[in-house]
């Protein structure tokens, strides 16, 4: 059994081209929690998530790495400055957004190595063709939970 | 001599190896281009395969009162630093000015250089950078001014004592200088750089910083109180860090090393913050304790002591020093100046620790010339000011520079080496004279 068998081979992707805004409706319509950015190609960019939302509201001195603040519980909290900040969000193309915090895996990685990722970084896993890196599907939970349950 | 023989390999002689390797480990550290504790590692370990060293005069060489200095008190820190304190310490001084972005400015810089000169300056900054970087995003102004103030505090405020910046802790450690000595000579001095210095940033950067009512009134919405996170390590790390300061200052009479009081507070801190853990807990916490220590710092020590021990032990230093003293003509006064002003312009280029390693035994081997060991002590001050105060120089002149340019980049405001070198190197040059002056009336 390898990724290839159990992967969503035809996931909801958005172009590199697209916008912020765009990306955040299209999760909410399709009610996905993650969207894997591809090329004119078809080949994989990136993905934007939830986390790519989060970071555009945070201070920056969150966002650190090792040297960031460890918590926010002190600041005072303005609804209309975060409306602000999301809706001024919205026309930057994500290819501003795109990070790579899972590496992408190829249709023969073995399911127990997609397993261990998501316990260790619980992200949707894209899977590339080898050589071309064009996208050629994703994991989530559900696919390897799906096929263990059949 | 601790040398094996004076022909040591390939024919050369022990001092022409010691000093070949000593200017190749520098340069490559100018260079910046390997990691400085490789460097110095490399180096001291060629000594002892090339025969300049055995590896029991290496570790002669190393001067375990300052690495332990320094290692006990990034762990009390690191420690402290947990329970949120420093957090409040910052929100609560930037509430205390109404939030005004000059005011902010001016106090935050205080509390920098207040807590450099008991803190590590590198600790200190990556305390009061972040919360610095939320408060100016609150308000809406460029955090530039701001952090580099508090860069610049952070390397004045670590000259006014003892284990406030390293190579107070190297000198205070190779002659024996106690803390209160430190503070009788520094510290006045200090005070008056430091105002100094924050009252001709506040009035460069006066018209800029201006923000709105609003911004200023979510700033005073912070709750302070909310950043402390462990009100039970609050207590304990500022106890022992009361004891430890007490401790140095009653170091004397005591009859304790810096390294003991540091290290042994750390491990009562240790003690205090893992009793109650059980023992999968306790490797965890331990680990994290001692992994955040800044191991290349230490490491980079220890290898540069037995560099300069090879210079030393094989007469390179001796002859430097006689050199000096020949160019200054024996005389004092000359000597003293050239001292600070020589090493404030080099510590803005390459790093002051191994500037100030060399220099201790160039100087301490002048004590017979100038009529005994206490004579010297304004020529240690002379070191100290210029080595310490010399880094504000460049963007390079320090670590804390560097470490405040990594932050500011990753924050998307980086700091620019021409640009820092334009608000910073007169600056600089400030500090010195008034140093020059300050040595020039009270020892000269």
């Amino acid at each position: 059994m390898n990724v290839s068998t159990i992967m969503n081979a035809s996931p909801v992707t958005i172009s590199v081209t697209e916008t912020f805004g765009n990306a955040l409706r299209l999760m909410e319509e399709r009610r996905v929690h993650a969207l894997p950015v591809v090329d004119a190609a078809g080949v994989y960019k990136g993905t934007f998530d939830f986390a790519d939302i989060w970071k555009t509201l945070l201070p920056k001195a969150a966002l650190l790495g090792m040297d960031s603040l460890t918590d926010l519980s002190f600041v005072s909290d303005a609804q209309e400055i975060l409306r602000e900040k999301l809706a001024g969000a919205g026309s930057r193309p994500v290819s501003e957004f795109l990070d790579r915090r899972v590496e992408p895996v190829h249709p023969d990685t073995p399911v127990k190595e997609a397993i261990l990722l998501f316990y260790r970084l619980d992200e949707d896993i894209p899977v590339v063709e080898r050589g071309t890196n064009r996208l050629a599907g994703i994991v989530t939970p559900w696919e390897i939970l799906n096929a263990l349950r059949d | 001599m601790e040398t094996h023989s004076s022909q040591v390999i390939f024919g050369w002689s022990a001092a022409a190896l010691a000093t070949v390797i000593f200017i190749a480990v520098y340069a490559l550290v100018i260079a910046e281009k390997l990691n400085r504790a490789i460097l110095a590692l490399l180096g001291a370990g060629a000594l002892i395969l090339c025969g300049v060293l055995t590896q029991e005069a290496a570790l002669r060489g190393v001067d375990f009162n300052t690495i332990g200095l320094l290692l006990g008190m990034m762990l009390i820190v690191n420690i402290t630093g947990r329970s949120g304190v420093f957090q409040y310490i910052a929100i609560w001084s930037a509430k205390k000015v109404n939030a005004q972005p000059l005011g902010v400015l001016i106090m935050l810089s205080l509390v920098t250089a207040t807590l450099s000169a008991f803190l590590d300056n590198v600790t200190t900054v990556l305390l009061i950078v972040p919360v610095t970087l939320l408060i100016t995003e609150e308000l809406k102004v460029e955090p530039y001014p701001f952090l580099i103030s508090e860069v610049l505090s952070s390397n004045i405020g670590g000259t006014a004592t003892l284990i406030g910046d390293p190579p107070n802790i190297m000198i205070g450690s190779a002659v024996g200088i106690p803390f209160n000595a430190f503070v009788n000579n520094l510290t006045p001095v200090i005070i008056v750089v430091e105002f100094a210095t924050v009252l001709a940033f506040a009035l460069v950067w006066k018209k800029s910083l201006v923000t709105t009512e609003e911004a200023r009134r979510r700033v005073m919405e912070f709750n302070e109180a909310e950043a402390i996170k462990d009100h039970r390590l609050l207590k304990q790390s500022l106890s022992v860090i009361g004891v430890v300061i007490v401790s140095f200052i009653l170091a004397h009479s005591l009859h304790l090393e810096p390294a003991t009081i540091a290290m042994f507070g750390a491990a009562v801190l240790l003690f205090l913050d893992n009793y109650r853990e059980d023992a999968d807990h306790q490797t965890k916490k331990v680990h994290g304790a001692f992994a955040e220590a800044e191991w290349v710092t230490l490491i980079f020590f220890i290898g540069l002591f037995i560099l300069v021990h090879g210079l030393e032990s094989s007469g390179v230093i001796r002859w430097m020093a006689e050199k000096l003293m020949a160019a200054t003509g024996g005389d004092f006064k000359i000597t003293a100046i050239a001292i600070l002003w020589s090493s404030a312009i080099l510590s803005a280029f390459i790093d002051n620790i191994p500037f100030v390693a060399t220099m201790i035994p160039m100087i301490k081997s002048m004590a017979p010339a100038f009529g005994g060991a206490d004579a010297l002590m304004p020529l240690w001050w002379a070191l100290s000011l210029g080595a310490c105060l010399g880094g504000n120089g460049t963007l390079i002149g320090a670590s804390a520079n560097l470490v405040v340019a990594g932050i500011a980049d990753r924050a998307g405001h980086p700091i620019r080496f021409m640009r820092y070198m334009k608000s910073c190197f007169l600056m600089m040059i400030m500090s010195i004279i008034i140093s020059h002056i300050y040595l020039y009336f009270r020892y000269l």
